[in-house]
């Protein structure tokens, strides 16, 4: 708790962090702040590339599942590699003065929250362009917001720790990252993950045939896969159970019976704490040692 | 009152036989069973107080662990052994300017900094001009700080620090930053913390501003206190030592040296 005091006396420093952050990003460049738009929707625009023109994926409504998967996607994914940096580059200030460290990563995490707001409102301000129906149903985007909010923290405490001690951290997330995107809902939707089969050609498509069930299990405990779920429950299919495979009603029905929505909602949410309880402890410990270390 | 109380502290740092920077080196060092780290005491069993309004000079050879002890009472650092308490304020003049972002305007690290060290907006807005008046930075607060030269930023860090009113405050090899001037000018803003009744914790070679500046003074070699009393005496002694050691060398020198 009186961890929790320090860092709220410490907040103007963490709105000033947060200020810089939001100030220094674009900085040099033409456009500024617009890249924190453009950046995303340009990803956007190569993924529906390769999965619409070049593989001629059939799925209705393609773009729009994109842009919903994207927008949490690109949050997480960018907090994640922000954390890198955000001790390292902050050695100067770690070095000269006292202050909670939690709030190098807070201070990140916050900045990305904000890019995230700007960029779902400009999501509403096209929706309403479009004159797509904005109801109710879109709260549950807070939610969803919230479970990869506070996962991201403890990935980011702990990856930022590393950070200061092997350089080689940097490089691990950032292709870790690469292969958790195609292992979360993001250019494709649940449904067809679900019913997927293995075709056993080799020992390792073996193992993963045999252990199939499992992994569909874990890959539903995922925070970021069941936040990005949330985001297209919540936007594009007006709250329903995002298992959705629109083609076959039956086939959808079967799977909601075997994978009980709620549960694996509740589980991702407490996976969520506890890397986020372990990834701050992991920070806590190694942080008496940056000034030292770094 | 005291306000600081160091009570037998000790700092261990570990000291890499090799530095290790990358998961491979780790990985390697641990296969050939190379522990990897030389323990090294920089503090050894230091324990002194200070009362409020005192000035304390330390002095002392390079690696006597005086950076150390500025750093564990700033909290930068932390003590391996021992206990430290630090009453009030404390504002640490330590790497004067390091802390400000090259990209960001005068203005904007001032406000940045002072956040850092302690003072909310309001607080830092009130005191903005005085802040800029004595570093004379009037015309460029609004460029980017990379534009400035190493004396301008130097004297903006100085100027933020000695504005946030500290009750303690920790200086480190400060005493001669900037021109002939603003040396000048940052004494004897010192000297003003001193009659204001402000405890003052420097560390310096500049052995006769610490004499003008402080009444104690603490003399530290290989991380032990030498000698904790009045300054004159602390610092004509060290001046002895010093002469002594640079002799001995001299004296090594021209032994070694080849004949004629």
């Amino acid at each position: 708790m009186s961890e929790l005091a320090e860092v709220w006396r410490y907040r103007e420093v963490m709105g000033n962090l947060v200020r810089r952050n939001l100030k220094v990003r674009y900085k040099n460049s033409v456009l500024g702040f617009l890249w924190s738009l453009l950046n995303p929707l340009m990803q956007i625009g190569v993924w529906w590339f390769l999965f619409k023109i070049i593989l001629g994926n059939e799925e209705p409504n393609f773009m729009a599942t994109l842009i919903c998967g994207f927008i949490p996607w690109f949050f997480f994914s960018q907090t994640v590699l922000d954390s890198t940096g955000c001790v390292t580059q902050e050695m100067a200030l770690v070095k000269k003065a006292y202050f909670p460290r939690t709030i190098l990563p807070l201070a990140s995490l916050l900045s990305n929250l904000i890019h995230l707001g700007f960029a779902f409102a400009v999501l509403i301000a096209l929706f309403a362009i479009w004159r797509v129906d904005i109801n109710v149903h879109y709260w549950l985007v807070i939610p969803s917001t919230l479970l990869i909010t506070v996962f991201a923290y403890g990935l980011s405490a702990m990856v930022a720790a590393w950070s200061v001690f092997y350089a080689d951290v940097k490089f691990v997330v950032g292709n870790l990252l690469g292969l958790w995107f195609f292992l979360t809902p993001v250019v494709y939707s649940l449904g067809g993950v679900l019913d997927g089969q293995v075709k056993v050609t080799n020992w390792l498509t073996g193992l993963m045939a045999h252990w199939l069930p499992v992994i569909k299990k874990i890959y539903l405990l995922d925070p970021v896969a069941m936040g990005i779920v949330g985001y297209r429950s919540a936007l594009l299919y007006g709250g329903a159970n995002p298992i959705m495979k629109p083609e076959d009603l039956a086939r959808q029905v079967e799977l909601q019976a075997q994978y009980p929505f709620a549960h694996y909602v509740l589980g991702a949410a407490m996976i969520s704490v506890a890397v986020s309880v372990i990834g701050h402890l992991i920070f806590r410990r190694m942080s008496d040692l940056f000034a030292e270390r770094g | 009152m005291s306000v600081i109380e160091v009570q037998h502290v000790w700092k261990q740092y570990r000291r890499p036989h090799k530095q290790v920077n990358s998961l491979k080196e780790a990985v390697l060092a641990m296969l050939r069973g190379q522990t990897g780290y030389e323990e090294f005491w920089a503090l050894r069993d230091i324990t002194f107080t200070v009362e409020a309004g005192e000035a304390i000079g330390v002095v002392g050879p390079n690696g006597s662990g005086k950076s150390t002890l500025l750093g564990l009472l700033a909290r930068v650092l932390k003590p391996t052994f021992g206990s430290i308490v630090v009453v009030g304020r404390v504002c640490p003049l330590l790497e004067l300017g390091t802390g400000f972002h090259p990209e960001l305007t005068g203005r904007e690290n001032v406000f940045l900094n002072a956040s850092l060290l302690g003072l909310n907006q309001r607080e830092t807005a009130r005191k903005y001009d005085a802040i800029v008046e004595f570093a004379e930075l009037e015309e460029v607060m609004d460029s980017p700080v990379k534009t400035y030269s190493t004396g301008m930023v130097i004297r903006l860090g100085f100027s933020v620090a000695v504005h946030l009113d500290p009750d303690v405050l920790l200086i480190d090899e400060v005493l001669g930053v900037g021109d002939e001037h603003f040396q000048h000018k940052s004494f004897g803003r010192l000297l003003e913390f001193k009659q204001e009744g402000k405890t003052i914790f420097v560390v310096s070679h500049n052995l006769d501003a610490l004499k003008r500046l402080c009444e104690r003074a603490i003399w530290l070699d290989r991380g032990r206190i030498v000698k904790d009393t009045d300054s004159e005496e602390v610092i004509a002694k060290y001046r002895v030592s010093v002469e002594l050691w640079e002799r001995s060398l001299a004296d090594a020198r021209a032994r070694d040296a080849p004949p004629g």
